[in-house]
């Protein structure tokens, strides 16, 4: 006999699991995978060729290799004191570290020649000497940590940020360059580069005028200035930076645009406090624009970036569904890129996460058939997500909304996924499917929801779980079987059997207080 | 315990002994050992024996023993002493691995499993070099060496494939990776070299064949969590060989044994099953190469044959083509016209044939055949996987696949044509692939729900299907016949009507039929015609349309139940219960003779119930003709109980467990169809419904109760006279329910016919223990579904007693108890109740406790007056619960409240909703309405200032209105 009602108690709209509140972007300190290749760059080795040796005829350039000094001559040159030799050997050392594979930044490093480097970045009189080292230290601090160190503990930062201000815009361009690999290794350096001060010479250099292809090293090393965790860049800083953001987010230039996205998503993957910070400047409308164009590269981030909003605060996550986010996600579940799929399930699993109103919107936006068709066939990463999205749904829906989410067919790409290679996802779903059993039992309506896990061929695939290597999927599996398809429990008020065989019908009073 | 030859000698003669047959010299030895398993060295002398005794028996036992030891007591628990000492841990961690290798394959495995068991717990922070030392080993170039550190490998790494995601998971598969993932690869890399070289050496290439299935089983495991960088890296290589694995054959690892699988179809269908893994979590990354895995997959199922030994190879093979050609990305792979016409013909036909291994099953496991067949337990076989293909391809290429099949069908049909003898196979395909081409979804209940509309299904079914069936000779190529009555059955909402019609007698007919299979199909394809519905949510097919065919069908399917293996066949049976269902009246005149072969057959059965369903079935036949025959001659009912009372004794005397719950439901409707007082033959049956064996078993309860309950509404002045005795076991038999979160709803519909029908006096005495031992439970283990049973109860006594009784024996178990009640249980939870007749019992419940009740008037209860008012205008003004309406004739086991319990409701023997305060109260807001009248006529002023100044507007509003309707009004 199927159990009815005893948990319903247990029910309630507004007590929320605490497996499934708001999901942080994940901090995973052990990653199996390769780096991500969505990400934005974080340091950058210039190795294009410089308009000035567009020029050089064939025969000269050749006489250059063919001069290649070797790495004692340009120690020596470099240390010398004839500028001639000074320059060539800087050119040199440039060139070695513009080379397309194995640059020997380490060799150069253990020259010894960087604090030299460094103090030809002031000889203000010889412009391509300062250009030279500028450049040379551009790509040394490109490299790991330890090398970027080796620049930054040669003095660059307040030579580079002097440069910024350079009346040669080739230069405080390739300053701007260098400033943001040293910006980008991490929080230690940027917060140094923002103590010196690098952000109004830096944030002076926008204006209308400036050319594409400098607006585009300019913002990108911003978005480094906003980047990393651990701590987040100081609150005045950042404060100091959003306007010009807000401005370069409406640029023409896609580049520009892209980066800019990547400094929101990072300024917004951060504490509440910080998320409310953007969110009060009016951006959100803007980014979820964004979130539709055409360009996968300004996708990406606006989608990270809002993404970011709603894990935010219930009000933050109801600024962005006020700005349009719910009605561009659709499409975005549909995106043929499994990673922007991702992302945008992951957004909408969040604000599932929230109140029922919020619930309700999801519903009224059409959300629901995007998601039902994304668990169907999405990429599998986008699918773990789309699991969430339901989980979270489910428990902070409403009866009525849950009975929508049922009505839209999402069972059984959900009961489907039970096949899922992956533990996690599936005891996500089991439990799920718990709390529809509830909702369903507050509705009487566990019989039907019974047939309909049958047949969809749920419970056979429930049943199979219970022969799950993982105890807890083998018991929430077996816990569903027990309550709803089987099911029987004895308590202590057991009679005795009298002498004349039959049940003794007796019982000593308590103090009863309900 | 030293590491000396006497205590080597002394644990050989105990080990020896633990083998002995004879318990009084094994348990001692047991004993023993467990006793001396705490001592230091203990572990260390086991390793030794089973390293060095000279009998190879003690060598295992010792094995075997050391095992069990390391999985008792190798885990720390917390709070708990450790129980092995940490000079033999780490002994034993020095030598267990080379130990292990240098072994015989029997021990091998138990030091296998051993070594993973400690792994578990101490790998790898407290084991750090195990897996430098494995490793090692690969160097070797010893493959029997090679092969257990791989299979200790997967024994430690395998579950990487069921754990969550963790830092600490994730940080021993990244050590594990670090360590192990290079060294497999060339390992991988180097044995593939020794395949070729070795390529004419069978027993060497049995040997590297295993470790090949190993590292293929690794490679699932490392990869399973996340795609690894390393994996990523080096995809190249290990997705090129598995696809070269894919495509080889070697004479010499062919087996010759037919049925099960060798070591390359073992090795290929771990290879599907990678390429499944990343197909299904790495899509992305996978892409470049799973056109060629599609390629190789398919050659594969081009070349392998039919045998059963690559069933499951096969079958994985296709599933994988099935779940790849449904992402719209790879699309393309299939789109090519030649490439799915190859697919079609040289794939998804092939393995549709009808093989030898079939026609066997057909003919000789008919059980299993249709299990497979109708059932749909057949998901790795390989038509199943052939027809997920089609349905597969379907979803892009509809039209040119169906294209194609055409042409197949109708080449099949033309060489059946020319020599149907012979080429009945052709035919037998022909129908499968139309039955999968057309069937684009399907349920038990209503067979195929959509359907492929480029398939033309009637002219199918006229042209090819209809003749088969009205051949003269019902014999003939059954298989056939089988085809055709399945087609019937699964399309029956495709088939207009009138064709049903047709083949209805052509169903009765193959009835008929000494195949199994085909007349097992013609009753089952009959019962599901039977409940289809057409208009109205009534049947399609009526009695009258039945008229004809009434005599020829109860015939045939009676006489079907005498052909040889179909004696006890569940699906003749059920449709039995059909038929009689769908008839009704016009099977009277056949009763006398369907109750003495249905009698027969419950007695021949009762020997020994074998078939669930089937006597499931025959029960629910019997009610049935008991209700038909009864429903027009109430007198009836005597000639029943004679036919059907001596099995019935039988069946008790016996206690046959499986029919006891069917019995007391057949009595039951027998009791309910007596107008007059309990019959003698009944009374003398009610001590020994109250035996405590009975109500030990679950699926005896809800029968047991529901007997029980037509006793008291038949008898109960009976009971009070002639069996006052039994009625503390009665009461008795409550109490053990009422202990059951289960049965306490079964409680409750026992206790509610007792106050309804015992006569007062004779419960008096009970009652105040009937109070305790409910509120002892709502005190201790309270419930929704008890609180809800509950508050129907006290309304029902309140009725039944009256509203002051019920506060006077409230409050003399404990002062204030029915204030604390109202406040605490009745208020809050009464909105609760669900049930028509549930929620009328408790709105005239409360409305006598509101009007009838002085001390709510005067006492400290009357500050509950209003909320409790409140609570019953909520009651009414909740959305009334849907009613089931009456659907018994499509009642089916599956559907049957009760999955898998032991009791098995009998749909047919059910009764009527019975509503005790019926006569009393018509419309209980019009009650509500009358009553509050006349109370207020009885103290003029008082209702109304209460309602006056604390009902809240709405409910004042909705009372307003009870009282316009009721057309009194308050004074």
């Amino acid at each position: 006999v199927r159990k009815h009602g005893q948990h319903m108690k247990l029910f309630k709209n507004k007590g929320k699991d605490e497996t499934t509140l708001r999901r942080q972007r994940v901090e995973v300190s052990i990653e199996l995978r390769k780096a991500k290749k969505d990400e934005q760059i974080l340091k950058r080795r210039n190795i294009s060729i410089h308009v000035k040796e567009e020029n050089p005829s064939l025969e000269k350039d050749r006489s250059y290799e063919i001069i290649q000094p070797s790495l004692e001559e340009i120690a020596e040159a470099v240390n010398g004191d004839d500028t001639e030799m000074q320059l060539s050997a800087t050119q040199a050392t440039r060139r070695l570290l513009s080379r397309h594979k194995d640059p020997p930044i380490n060799q150069i490093i253990e020259l010894g020649i960087i604090p030299r480097m460094v103090e030809f970045l002031g000889r203000a009189d010889n412009v391509p000497l300062q250009f030279e080292a500028a450049w040379a230290l551009t790509n040394i601090a490109s490299g790991t940590s330890e090398q970027t160190r080796a620049v930054v503990d040669g003095g660059a930062i307040s030579a580079f940020i002097s440069l910024l201000s350079s009346p040669h815009m080739h230069i405080s361009e390739q300053s701007v360059w260098a400033l943001g690999n040293i910006a980008g290794d991490g929080p230690l350096y940027r917060d140094a580069l923002i103590a010196r001060d690098v952000i109004p010479p830096l944030l002076a250099l926008v204006s209308p005028a400036t050319p594409v292809g400098f607006l585009r090293n300019i913002t990108w090393t911003l978005s480094n200035l906003c980047r990393n965790k651990n701590p987040c860049p100081p609150l005045d800083a950042v404060q100091k930076i959003l306007p010009v953001l807000i401005f370069l987010l409406q640029h023409e230039d896609k580049e520009v645009v892209s980066d800019s996205c990547w400094a929101v998503s990072y300024l917004t993957d951060s504490c509440n406090d910080r998320i409310q910070v953007v969110v009060d400047t009016g951006i959100l409308p803007r980014l979820v624009e964004l979130m539709d164009s055409p360009d996968v590269n300004v996708v990406t981030p606006a989608l990270r970036a809002v993404g970011n909003v709603v894990t935010g605060t219930d009000q933050q996550t109801q600024e962005a569904i006020d700005a349009g986010v719910l009605t561009v996600l659709p499409r975005l579940l549909r995106h043929m890129k499994p990673v922007i799929q991702k992302e945008a399930a992951w957004a909408l699993s969040n604000i599932a996460a929230g109140p029922c109103q919020q619930i309700q919107q999801i519903i009224t936006c059409g959300l629901l058939p995007p998601l039902v068709e994304l668990l169907n066939k999405g990429d599998f990463k986008a699918q773990k997500e789309g699991v969430w999205v339901v989980a979270n749904f489910t428990t902070g829906g409403t009866v009525d909304q849950v009975v929508e989410l049922i009505r839209s067919g999402v069972l059984k790409p959900l009961l489907n996924l039970l096949l899922a290679k992956d533990s996690k996802t599936i005891l996500t779903i089991l439990e799920t499917i718990s709390k529809l059993f509830l909702a369903a039992e507050k509705l009487g309506e566990t019989e039907n929801l019974c047939l309909l896990v049958e047949e969809l061929d749920g419970l056979e695939k429930i049943e199979n779980l219970q022969n799950h290597e993982n105890d807890m999927i083998y018991r929430a599996a077996l816990d569903i079987i027990e309550k709803y398809f089987s099911g029987e429990e004895v308590i202590d008020l057991e009679p005795q059997t009298g002498q004349d065989g039959l049940y003794d019908f007796s019982v000593e009073k308590q103090d009863f207080n309900f | 315990m030293e590491l000396s030859d006497a205590n080597l000698q002394t644990l050989t003669e105990y080990l020896k002994k633990t083998l002995d047959p004879d318990p009084a010299i094994r348990r001692p030895a047991e004993k023993f050992l467990e006793s001396v398993e705490g001592s230091q060295n203990y572990p260390l002398l086991l390793l030794t024996l089973l390293e060095k005794s000279q009998e190879n028996v003690i060598k295992v036992c010792a094995s075997v023993t050391f095992k069990n030891y390391i999985k008792r007591n190798w885990r720390i628990v917390e709070d708990e002493p450790n129980k092995i000492c940490e000079l033999d841990r780490i002994a034993i961690k020095a030598n267990i691995v080379p130990l292990m290798l240098s072994s015989p394959e029997q021990i091998q495995k138990q030091l296998s499993d051993a070594i993973s068991i400690i792994g578990r717990e101490d790998f790898p922070q407290k084991w750090p070099d195990l897996l430098t030392e494995m490793v090692n080993r690969f160097q070797s170039g010893d493959f029997h060496v090679i092969n257990g550190v791989l299979r200790t490998a997967h024994s430690l790494f395998k579950r990487y494939r069921h754990e969550f995601k963790s830092n600490e998971l994730w940080t021993e598969i990244k050590l594990v990776l670090d360590a192990f993932a290079l060294p497999l690869t060339n390992l991988f890399k180097a044995t593939i070299e020794l395949c070729s070289t070795h390529a004419n050496d069978a027993s060497a290439l049995k040997v590297l064949f295993s470790s090949l299935i190993l590292i293929a089983k690794l490679f699932y495991s490392l990869n399973f969590q996340d795609l690894p960088e390393f994996f990523e890296d080096n995809m190249e290589t290990w997705m090129t060989n598995f696809h070269s694995l894919l495509t080889l054959d070697n004479k010499l690892l062919q087996t010759d044994d037919e049925e099960e699988a060798g070591l390359l179809e073992l090795l290929k269908s771990q290879i599907c099953d990678n390429a499944a893994l990343y197909a299904q979590k790495y899509d992305e990354e996978f892409q470049p190469y799973l056109p060629r895995f599609v390629t190789a997959i398919w050659n594969l199922l081009v070349t392998t044959g039919q045998e059963v030994k690559y069933d499951l190879l096969v079958s994985n093979a296709i599933q994988f083509l099935a779940s790849v050609c449904e992402r719209p990305h790879y699309k393309h792979l299939f789109e090519d016209q030649n490439t799915l016409t190859s697919i079609c013909e040289k794939v998804i036909v092939p393995n549709m044939e009808f093989r030898a291994a079939d026609e066997e099953a057909f003919e000789d496991n008919s059980e299993e055949y249709i299990r497979r067949d109708l059932e749909g337990s057949d998901i790795d076989t390989r038509r199943r996987a052939a027809c997920d293909l089609v349905r597969g391809l379907c979803k892009f290429f509809e039209g040119p696949v169906t294209g194609i099949f055409s042409g197949y069908v109708n080449s099949m049909l033309q060489e059946y044509a020319k020599n149907p003898s012979v080429n009945w196979k052709h035919k037998d395909a022909a129908i499968y692939l139309v039955t999968s081409l057309a069937s684009k979804a399907q349920t038990q209940k209503h067979g195929i729900t959509q359907a492929n509309e480029l398939v033309n299904l009637t002219e199918f079914f006229v042209n090819h299907i209809q003749p088969d069936l009205k051949s003269a000779t019902v014999n003939e190529f059954p298989v056939l016949k089988a085809d055709g009555i399945k087609y019937i059955m699964i399309f029956r909402n495709q088939v207009p009507k009138e064709q049903l019609l047709v083949s209805i007698p052509l169903l009765i007919n193959h009835l008929q039929a000494e195949s199994i299979v085909v007349h097992t199909y013609a009753a089952h394809a009959l019962e599901r015609l039977f409940t289809m519905r057409g208009t109205n949510n009534a049947t399609l097919i009526t009695a009258a349309e039945m008229a004809p065919f009434v005599e020829v069908l109860l015939t045939n399917l009676f006489k079907a139940l005498t052909l040889p293996g179909s004696s006890e066949n569940e699906y003749i049976m059920k449709a039995i219960m059909r038929s009689f269902s769908l008839l009704q009246e016009s099977i009277i005149p056949y009763i006398p003779s369907v109750i003495t072969q249905l009698t027969q057959k419950l007695l021949a059965v009762s020997k020994n119930p074998s078939k669930p369903h089937f006597n499931h079935y025959m029960f629910e036949s019997i009610c049935l003709s008991i209700r038909i025959t009864c429903k027009a001659n109430p007198e009836a009912v005597g000639s029943f109980e004679e036919a059907l009372f001596l099995v019935f004794t039988e069946i008790l005397q016996n206690d046959v467990q499986e029919f006891i719950p069917y019995v007391f439901q057949v009595m039951s409707l027998l009791l309910e169809m007596h107008k007059n007082e309990i019959p003698s033959s009944y009374m003398a049956l009610f001590p020994h419904l109250l035996q405590p064996v009975l109500w030990e078993r679950t699926g005896n309860i809800p029968p047991l109760v529901r007997l029980l309950q037509a006793y008291l509404e038949r008898g109960a002045s009976t009971i009070a006279s002639a069996a006052a005795d039994k009625i503390p076991g009665l009461l008795g038999v409550f109490q053990k329910l009422i202990a059951s979160k289960a049965n306490d709803h079964q409680g409750f519909y026992l206790l509610n016919s007792i106050i309804e029908h015992m006569p007062p006096e004779s419960v008096d005495q009970y009652r105040k223990q009937i109070f305790i031992l409910l509120f002892q439970r709502l005190q201790n283990s309270k419930t929704t579904k008890f609180i809800k049973s509950f508050l129907v109860f006290i309304n029902l006594y309140c009725v039944r007693y009256g509203a002051l009784a019920l506060q006077e024996i409230f409050d003399s178990i404990q002062p204030k108890m029915f204030g604390m009640v109202l406040e605490k249980i009745i208020i809050p939870e009464i909105q609760k109740v669900s049930g028509q007749v549930e929620k009328k019992i408790c709105a005239v419940g409360i409305t006598k406790i509101l009007t009838e009740c002085p001390p709510m008037m005067d006492t400290e209860y009357t500050k509950l007056w209003i909320p409790l008012l409140q609570a019953l205008i909520g009651l009414f003004e909740l959305p009334e619960d849907d009613t089931i309406p009456d659907e018994e004739h499509f009642i089916d086991i599956e559907d049957t409240p009760g999955y898998q319990t032991a009791f098995s409701q009998l749909a047919f023997a059910g009764k009527k909703e019975h509503d005790p305060v019926g006569q009393m109260v018509n419309n209980p807001r019009i009650h509500l309405a009358q009553s509050l009248h006349k109370l207020s006529t009885a103290c003029p002023g008082r209702v109304l200032s209460m309602l006056s100044t604390s009902l809240n507007a709405e409910a004042l509003q909705y009372l307003q209105g009870y009282l316009q309707a009721a057309s009194v009004s308050l004074l």
